[in-house]
């Protein structure tokens, strides 16, 4: 096969992923407050982002929305994948319908609607409401993930499970439980990832004790960007590299 | 999974400790007070301030109207705001026992017909609305009014603010109109002009200043204290006071009715209207101070730049804005969405 | 099945559903309520009941947005299609010990905040920025390209944004596609383009879809792409309902535009439903 334009075309696109991040790291070295064109180098927004109290605790906030919203999230949707697959119920087809449309539900009109409960039900606009919120729109990537992985174990294993005498308990915490940690665990990531970088439905029903990260650079962006920002996306960009890298090496050494 | 889950109720029940603490919310137009005075106020008094910021009065207003529970201390609305929430109840008066700074205000700000005994609102930045010229691009003396925006020669080309009640002003005026006139006709006929001005508009903004400095657009409406920002990095800006008449606009504080943290409020209220603190935030945002007793420390180039506070000659030409019934508005906004269709 | 011990099973029906019916249906149902409320200035949502909402939604400028917003994001959706699925392709059929490693990297770029990503792309597309800088200097053009605040922009951020819910379903169905199906094909004389058309896309339409209806809802109604590259100049779907909650404060309004535009969602899906052989298992 002709290899330099399929290659091209990979390179091509992969650029085209990673350009903005390059501008993004270069223009956090920028000599410039407001400008967005390059005035020289300068490291006076890393002495400034580290010094920016508020800043990191919007990233603590978002940290942790993510990982309460993911772990819910994973618990209730593994939950209910498992039980999806195994057992046949009354409204099974109309409750995968709702999780499907879920899905697919605009974000615009999830947050509105969410914001119209909160503000019925004088729930006070904060953490609780977003965790509510975040938990929502997880739940469904979770159950769509765990059941995709489920549906491809062989049936027997449960069949021999429960032949042998095992209770619906002990087969999920022996059985499907260790087969399925690796599918809750990237429903645990994708829910992480949807989690923090959320705009769209945390900006209805966010409040003022606790401002989140995505929040807070939308409100930046709107108004010109502080260049303090692309520094703090630069260092978790930088972090996510090295995670990477050392997920990657521990695994291949593995097999 | 376990250790998950014991993770997570960890956290949860860590989340609310950080709630409990000695707080002001405080919710305020972008870029009208520096992190540096909110460090201060923090270290000086030990409140924890969770600071917001917003881009539109109508934003700040649905967000305390969605909001069943009251969740902010203080908030900084545009005067016509200030009269519209006033009528609705929403606002707590001052208790000025605790604002001895208050004399600090200039009192020609005061007793407005917004709020006529300057119970409910602390006025603290004005401005001007008017237009903007790249000195390298064009000529700054052929915009000297708001009606040479028009000139079909400036296709796509010019800047808007983002701002419904503001652009509406400006074509009011070009029609000789008042800036609060609520005459159905005449705001129509403000619309069909703006219908004409479409082609030239390239972006509508409110908070410009890269715009300016990255010469983004060359030409448009803006508020005077941006342009004295953005000059410092790109010193061929210059600010225009139109000859057709300009908006006055004043921002105030003011406390939600029922605001959770009232007494914070007020500290935080007294603080920000210290001279000294006052000066160092009129320096930051460059916008003109409602605090006599800060504008006189301020250093030279401010108080003298004719940009951020003009002549009482040139200051004659200007009009201030004033609340307009809420059919006026919704007939701002019903062409508003027009014009932002394409007419 | 034999049921001896159902408590799981009832503990974890009753936990989605409650969930669900609290978080997902009746807020749904509150905005289905409110979009027949009125409104006043001193009241978001008040009696009495009117259809008032919905007649308002009859004209011509929701019209235009709304077939303005079905444009860009079925333009969108095409563009993503042309540009993902060679690569989706190529990667999944890739026999190469880099392969995990492409496929992470196209999940990466969404571990950094997509707005700042977004933001970063006006460096680039202003008129004195990189892209204008290089063409002018490599003498293309003499004068600097109106990239951003335009059509064009708005574009190139929704594609850039949505290119990799393109691509991610279609990795996963192309890489359980049978090899035996094409080496059939292959061996039975079909040419390259034969088999593409007769073999290898109709298996990997479940994917073409999906990854369709992944750009296309969100290209419908996300509303900070066209506020920070369009210059707040298009109003997109997602805008005018910001708008009705935020700015123009008439609940009703925005909660009846939302209702439409659910319901229209809902044809489309009950089409793709139908289109799949209604077969329960594709669901997921």
């Amino acid at each position: 096969m002709n290899k330099l334009p399929v290659t091209s075309y990979l390179t091509g696109i992969y650029l085209f992923f990673y350009i903005p991040i390059i501008f993004l790291i270069i223009y956090s070295f920028n000599n410039a407050q407001y400008s967005l064109i390059w005035h020289g180098f300068s490291m006076r927004w890393y002495h400034e982002l580290f010094a920016d109290g508020d800043l990191w605790v919007a990233v603590l906030h978002s940290l942790l929305l993510g990982i309460s919203a993911a772990t819910v999230a994973m618990c209730v949707g593994g939950l209910t994948a498992i039980t999806m697959y195994r057992y046949d119920f009354f409204g099974r087809r109309l409750l995968s319908g709702l999780i499907f449309i879920l899905i697919l539900s605009p974000d615009i009109v999830m947050g509105i609607s969410l914001l119209i409960l909160f503000s019925l039900l004088r729930v006070p606009l904060g953490f609780w409401s977003l965790l509510l919120a975040h938990i929502t729109f997880c739940i469904p990537f979770v159950v769509v993930t765990v059941y995709s992985r489920i549906v491809s174990f062989d049936e027997y294993i449960f069949e021999a499970a429960k032949d042998l005498g095992a209770k619906d308990s002990v087969i999920l915490s022996r059985v499907i439980l260790p087969l399925l940690w690796p599918a809750l665990l990237s429903g645990w990531l994708l829910s992480f990832t949807l989690s923090i970088d959320d705009v769209m439905i945390s900006y209805f029903v966010a409040g003022p004790d606790f401002e989140i990260l995505p929040l807070k650079i939308y409100s930046m962006v709107r108004l010109g960007v502080k260049p303090e920002i692309n520094a703090l996306c630069t260092v978790t960009f930088g972090l996510t590299l090295i995670l990477v890298a050392i997920s990657q090496l521990v695994l291949r050494k593995k097999p | 999974m376990m250790r998950f889950i014991t993770v997570a109720l960890g956290l949860l029940i860590i989340t609310p400790l950080f709630a409990a603490e000695n707080i002001v919310n405080v919710y305020t137009w972008s870029g009208v007070i520096p992190d540096s005075a909110i460090r201060q106020f923090e270290t000086e008094t030990g409140i924890k301030v969770n600071f917001s910021t917003y881009d539109s009065n109508e934003v700040m207003y649905a967000k305390l109207k969605a909001d069943k529970n009251p969740s902010y201390d203080v908030i900084e609305p545009s005067s016509y705001y200030i009269d519209r929430m006033r009528r609705q109840d929403m606002l707590a008066k001052f208790n000025k026992a605790e604002l001895p700074n208050f004399k600090n205000i200039n009192t020609s700000f005061l007793n407005q017909s917004y709020d006529p005994k300057s119970e409910y609102s602390i006025p603290f930045i004005w401005g001007i609305t008017g237009i903007f010229v790249n000195k390298e691009y064009r000529d700054p003396a052929s915009f000297q009014r708001w009606a040479d925006l028009w000139n079909k020669k400036y296709a796509d080309q010019i800047m808007l603010l983002d701002d419904s009640r503001e652009v509406f002003s400006m074509a009011l005026r070009t029609l000789g109109y008042s800036v609060n006139d609520e005459n159905p006709e005449h705001i129509k006929q403000a619309y069909l002009k703006l219908k004409e001005l479409l082609p030239n508009i390239k972006i509508f903004n409110s908070a410009p200043i890269s715009i300016l400095v990255d010469e983004d657009a060359n030409v448009g409406m803006v508020w005077n204290g941006d342009v004295f920002r953005a000059k410092k990095e790109n010193p061929h800006v210059d600010f225009i006071f139109p000859k057709d008449g300009f908006v006055v606009w004043v921002d105030n504080f003011a406390i939600p009715k029922n605001a959770p943290h009232a007494a914070n409020a007020h500290k935080f209220l007294n603080f920000m209207m210290r001279a000294d603190v006052a000066k160092a935030v009129a320096i930051d945002n460059s916008f003109p101070t409602a605090n006599l007793a800060a504008q006189k420390l301020l250093p030279a180039d401010v108080r003298d730049s004719k940009t951020v506070y003009p002549s009482p000659d040139v200051m004659r030409r200007g009009e201030f804005q004033t609340d307009i019934s809420d059919d006026a508005l919704s007939l701002y906004e019903k062409y508003w969405e027009r014009l932002k269709m394409g007419g | 099945m034999k049921a001896h011990d159902n408590s799981l099973k009832y503990f974890s029906l009753g936990t989605i559903w409650l969930w669900l019916i609290v978080f997902a249906l009746l807020p749904f149902a509150l905005v289905t309520l409110a979009s027949f409320a009125s409104h006043d200035d001193t009241h978001l949502l008040t009696t009495p009941a009117t259809l008032l909402n919905y007649f308002q939604l009859n004209n011509a400028i929701y019209l235009k947005i709304f077939k303005q917003s079905f444009y860009i994001a079925s333009t969108c959706t095409v563009i993503c299609l042309l540009l993902g699925y060679p690569f989706a392709y190529t990667i999944a059929r890739m026999q190469s010990r880099y392969k995990s490693l492409l496929m992470l990297l196209i999940i990466i770029p969404f571990w950094t905040s997509s707005l700042i990503r977004t933001y970063s792309m006006i460096t680039m597309l202003k008129p004195k920025g990189i892209i204008n800088s290089i063409l002018l200097w490599t003498g293309i053009i003499d004068k600097p390209l109106p990239l951003l605040f335009s059509d064009t922009s708005v574009m190139i951020g929704l594609v850039y944004n949505l290119l990799p819910f393109m691509v991610l379903p279609l990795l996963t169905n192309i890489e359980r596609l049978d090899n035996r199906l094409i080496d059939a094909a292959r061996d039975l004389g079909a040419n390259r383009f034969t088999t593409f058309r007769r073999i290898i896309l109709p298996l990997t339409m479940p994917g073409i879809l999906s990854g369709s209806i992944l750009v296309f809802l969100p290209a419908m109604t996300i509303f900070y792409i066209p506020d920070l590259l369009g210059g707040s100049k298009s109003i997109l779907l997602g805008n005018l309902i910001q708008n009705q909650f935020l700015i123009a404060q008439n609940w009703p309004l925005g909660s009846a535009i939302s209702v439409v535009f659910t319901l229209i969602l809902a044809v489309m899906l009950l089409v793709y439903w139908h289109s799949m052989g209604n077969k329960e298992r594709d669901l997921l």
